[in-house]
C-alpha cells in the first residue's frame, strides 16, 4: 500500500528487535515527521506502522499502541482526510475489544467520535457511543476528551442538563495546559447554559488566557442577560465568522427564544400590567403582526411556567401577578438539595480516585480479595459507627 | 447500453407515468419491483463498487428513490417515507464525489425536517440541521421548515400557519397540514393557562375554527373541563387542579435518609 522504503527498511529487521523497541521506533519517526510538519510522509508512516500492528498481540504494546493510533488519526485529520480512516479505526476499535485492550479502546474510541463529530454525523457517533463498551476510565486525558465530545452530542440532542454536567466536568479534570481544550469546553458550557436559561458568572470568562478566546461568548452571554434582540441579533452578526468557525452558530440560532424568554421576564418584573403592543415593541419582534406574535409567545411562557401571568385579550395586555414568597413555596428546599448532593458526589469521586488501579498482571485473584476486604472494611465501618452511637 | 438499465429505465417509466396518473396501487406495485431490480446494481450504496455503469446507475437509483418519497408523501405514509428517505440519504451524502448534484436535493431534506417537527422529534431535526452547509441553510426549502422550528419554540404560532400560504414546494402542503392541527393542540393548552376566559369568537379565531359548532365539538372532545357559558369560554376548572399544598414527605424522608448515609461514609 503506502509503505515507503523508509518503514520497509525498518521492517527487515523486525524478526531480531523486540516489538516494542520497533513500534517505538515508528512512534519517534511519527513524532519527528509531525514536527518537521511532512505531514504525507507522516501518514505513510503512521498506515505503516498500523499495519504492523495489527499483526502483534502484546500486552505490554498497548500504551505505545494507543499514542501511535492517536498520531495516525492526527496526521490524517490535518491533511483533511479523516474519514478514510474510518473504517480502518472501526476495525482496531474491534481488535482492541477483542485483546482487552481497554486504553486502546478508550483511544479509539475517542479518536472515532473525533471522526464522526468533524463531519458533524452526531446521529453516527451517539450510536456508535451508547453501544461501545464502557469501562473505568484509565487516562484523565481521553475521558477528558470522552466527556466531551458527549457533551456536544447531548447539546445538539438538546439534552443540556446531561451537556452541561459533561463539559462542566471535562473543562474542570482537564490539565492546566491543555488551554485550547478548556477554551473550547468552556465556550461549549456557556452555550448550553444559556440555552437552560442560566446566565454564567463573569469569573468564567475572566479565567486566565481565556479572555481574548471568550470574548465573543462573554458579549452574546450579555445580550441575553438583558434580554434585547437587537443586541442579540448585531453580536451574532459581528462574530459570525467566530462562531462559524466554531461551529457552534446553530446553536446561536436556538438562543434567540431564551433572549425573548428573558425579556419577556424582566417586562413581567417590572410591570403589573402592560398592552402587548408595548410588549411587543419592546421585544423589539420584527414581524408583520407583532402584537399577535407577542400575545401567542407570551401565553406559551406563562404555560412553560417562566412568567406568572394572565392574559386579557379583550382589552389586550399582559396582567402580572404578584410574585409571591419564594420562601413558603420548595424551591429553596429543592436548591439546597441539589447543591448538598453536588457536594457529597464531589467528595465520593474525590475518594473514588485516590485508588490505586489493581495491578494487571494480578487482577484475577486481587479482585476477589479486594472485595473481600472491602466487605471487611464496611463491617469495621459499621461496628465503629455502632460503637459510636453507643457512646452518646 | 447494459440490458439490465434499459429494464430499470424502461420500468420506472411506467412508475412515472403511474405517478403522474396519481395511479397508487399500481405506484407502489412498480416501486418494490424496482427496488428488487437496483439490488442486482452493485456500484450503489453499500457496496459503492466502480463498475463502467456506476454514475448511470447511482443517478437513476436517486431519481427511483427520489421519486418514492415523492410517492410516500402523496400517499400521506409517513413510515414509508421514513425508509424510502433513508435510502436516499446515502446518495446525497456519500455518492456526492460521483455524480452531480441533484435538482431535487434541497426540497426532500427540507421535506424530511418538516416531518421530523411534525413527529415532534426536535433532537432528531436539529441533528439533521447539523449535516447541512451554511449554502443549504440559505436555500429556500430548508430555510422555511428552520425558521418553522424556530416560530413553534418560541410560540409565535400564528407565523406558523401563515407559513402554509408560502410553502416551497407542493409537496409541503401535506406536512403543513399535519401541523397546522398539532398548533391548535398547543394554542389550546397555552390558552388554558394564560386565559382566565375567552368570549366564544375569539376563542373561535384563536384556535382556528370557521364556525362555533366545531369549537363547541373539540371542547367537548378534547377539554371536557372547559366551560361554556354566557358567550365565553371559561378556563377556571383547568387551572384549579394545578397546585396543591402538600407536604413531599416521601420525598424529604428519602434525601434525609440518603443524607444520613452518605455522612456516614464521610465521618
Amino acid at each position: 500500500m503506502e509503505v515507503d522504503t523508509a518503514s520497509s527498511a525498518n521492517q527487515a529487521p523486525a524478526k531480531h528487535v523486540l516489538p516494542e523497541l520497533e513500534i517505538y521506533c515508528y512512534l519517534l519517526v511519527l513524532l519527528f515527521l509531525s514536527d518537521q510538519k511532512r505531514y504525507n510522509e507522516a501518514k505513510a508512516c503512521s498506515s505503516a506502522s498500523i499495519v504492523r500492528l495489527k499483526t502483534l498481540n502484546r500486552r505490554t504494546l498497548d500504551v505505545l499502541a494507543s499514542r501511535l493510533y492517536f498520531y495516525y488519526s492526527y496526521c490524517y485529520e490535518i491533511t483533511g482526510d479523516l474519514a478514510e480512516i474510518r473504517g480502518n479505526l472501526l476495525a482496531l476499535h474491534r481488535i482492541a475489544t477483542l485483546r482487552h485492550d481497554e486504553l486502546g479502546q478508550e483511544t479509539l474510541l475517542n479518536l472515532l467520535l473525533r471522526n464522526y463529530l468533524h463531519y458533524n454525523l452526531y446521529d453516527q457517533a451517539e450510536k456508535l457511543r451508547s453501544k461501545a463498551p464502557r469501562f473505568e476510565a484509565h487516562s484523565n486525558q481521553q475521558f477528558c476528551r470522552y466527556l466531551f465530545y458527549l457533551g456536544k452530542i447531548r447539546t445538539i440532542q438538546l439534552e443540556y442538563t446531561d451537556a452541561k454536567e459533561a463539559l462542566q466536568q471535562a473543562a474542570r479534570k482537564a490539565p492546566i495546559s491543555a488551554r485550547g481544550f478548556r477554551i473550547q469546553c468552556n465556550k461549549w458550557s456557556v452555550l448550553v447554559r444559556l440555552l437552560l436559561g442560566e446566565i454564567p458568572e463573569r469569573t468564567i470568562f475572566m479565567q486566565k488566557g481565556m479572555e481574548k478566546a471568550l470574548r465573543p461568548y462573554f458579549e452574546l452571554t450579555n445580550a441575553v442577560r438583558i434580554g434585547d434582540l437587537e443586541l442579540f441579533r448585531t453580536v451574532a452578526e459581528k462574530f459570525a465568522t467566530t462562531f462559524n468557525t466554531d461551529r457552534t452558530h446553530n446553536l446561536i440560532v436556538r438562543l434567540r427564544h431564551n433572549v425573548i424568554r428573558t425579556g419577556l421576564r424582566n417586562i413581567s418584573i417590572s410591570y403589573s400590567r402592560i398592552s402587548l403592543e408595548d410588549v411587543a415593541k419592546k421585544l423589539r419582534l420584527d414581524s408583520p403582526n407583532p402584537v399577535a406574535d407577542a400575545e401567542s409567545i407570551v401565553s406559551k411562557a406563562i404555560r412553560d411556567g417562566a412568567i406568572d401571568a394572565t392574559l386579557d385579550h379583550a382589552n389586550r395586555c399582559m396582567v402580572s401577578k404578584e410574585t409571591g414568597d419564594i420562601y413558603s413555596t420548595n424551591e429553596p428546599q429543592m436548591a439546597f438539595n441539589s447543591r448538598i448532593a453536588f457536594c457529597l458526589n464531589m467528595h465520593n469521586e474525590a475518594v473514588r480516585a485516590l485508588r490505586f488501579p489493581p495491578n494487571t498482571h494480578k487482577e484475577k485473584e486481587s479482585a476477589e480479595k479486594r472485595r473481600e476486604r472491602q466487605q471487611q472494611e464496611q463491617e469495621l465501618a459499621k461496628h465503629i459507627a455502632e460503637e459510636e452511637d453507643d457512646d452518646f | 447500453m447494459d440490458p439490465k438499465l434499459t429494464e430499470v429505465s424502461q420500468q420506472f417509466g411506467r412508475f412515472k407515468a403511474a405517478l403522474v396518473r396519481n395511479d397508487f396501487s399500481t405506484c407502489t406495485t412498480l416501486l418494490s419491483q424496482l427496488k428488487v431490480l437496483l439490488t442486482e446494481f452493485n456500484s450503489l450504496p453499500p457496496l459503492f463498487e466502480e463498475t463502467p455503469n456506476a454514475v448511470h446507475e447511482l443517478t437513476l437509483a436517486r431519481d427511483i428513490y427520489e421519486h418514492a418519497v415523492i410517492l410516500s408523501v402523496k400517499m400521506e405514509d409517513q413510515d414509508a417515507f421514513e425508509r424510502d428517505f433513508f435510502q436516499l440519504k446515502p446518495y446525497y451524502t456519500d455518492a456526492g464525489g460521483c455524480i452531480p448534484p441533484s435538482p431535487q436535493e434541497y426540497p426532500i431534506l427540507g421535506l424530511n425536517l418538516l416531518r421530523l417537527l411534525v413527529q415532534n422529534r426536535i433532537a432528531e431535526f436539529h441533528t439533521e440541521l447539523e449535516l447541512l452547509s451554511s449554502a443549504a441553510l440559505e436555500n429556500p426549502c430548508i430555510k422555511h421548515a428552520v425558521e418553522l422550528e424556530q416560530s413553534f419554540m418560541e410560540g409565535a404560532y400564528n407565523r406558523v400557519l401563515s407559513a402554509r400560504q408560502t410553502v416551497p414546494h407542493e409537496t409541503y402542503v401535506y406536512f403543513m397540514d399535519l401541523l397546522a392541527k398539532t398548533v391548535r393542540d398547543e394554542i389550546a393548552g397555552c390558552s388554558e393557562k394564560a386565559y382566565d376566559y375567552l368570549s366564544i369568537s375569539d376563542a373561535r379565531q384563536m384556535l382556528l375554527f370557521s364556525s362555533d359548532q366545531e369549537l363547541a365539538e373539540y371542547i367537548k372532545e378534547e377539554h371536557p373541563e372547559w366551560e361554556i357559558k354566557s358567550g365565553s369560554v371559561y378556563f377556571q376548572k383547568a387551572k384549579e387542579s394545578a397546585p396543591s399544598k402538600e407536604i413531599p414527605s416521601l420525598q424529604l424522608i428519602n434525601q434525609t435518609l440518603s443524607y444520613a448515609r452518605e455522612l456516614e461514609r464521610i465521618v
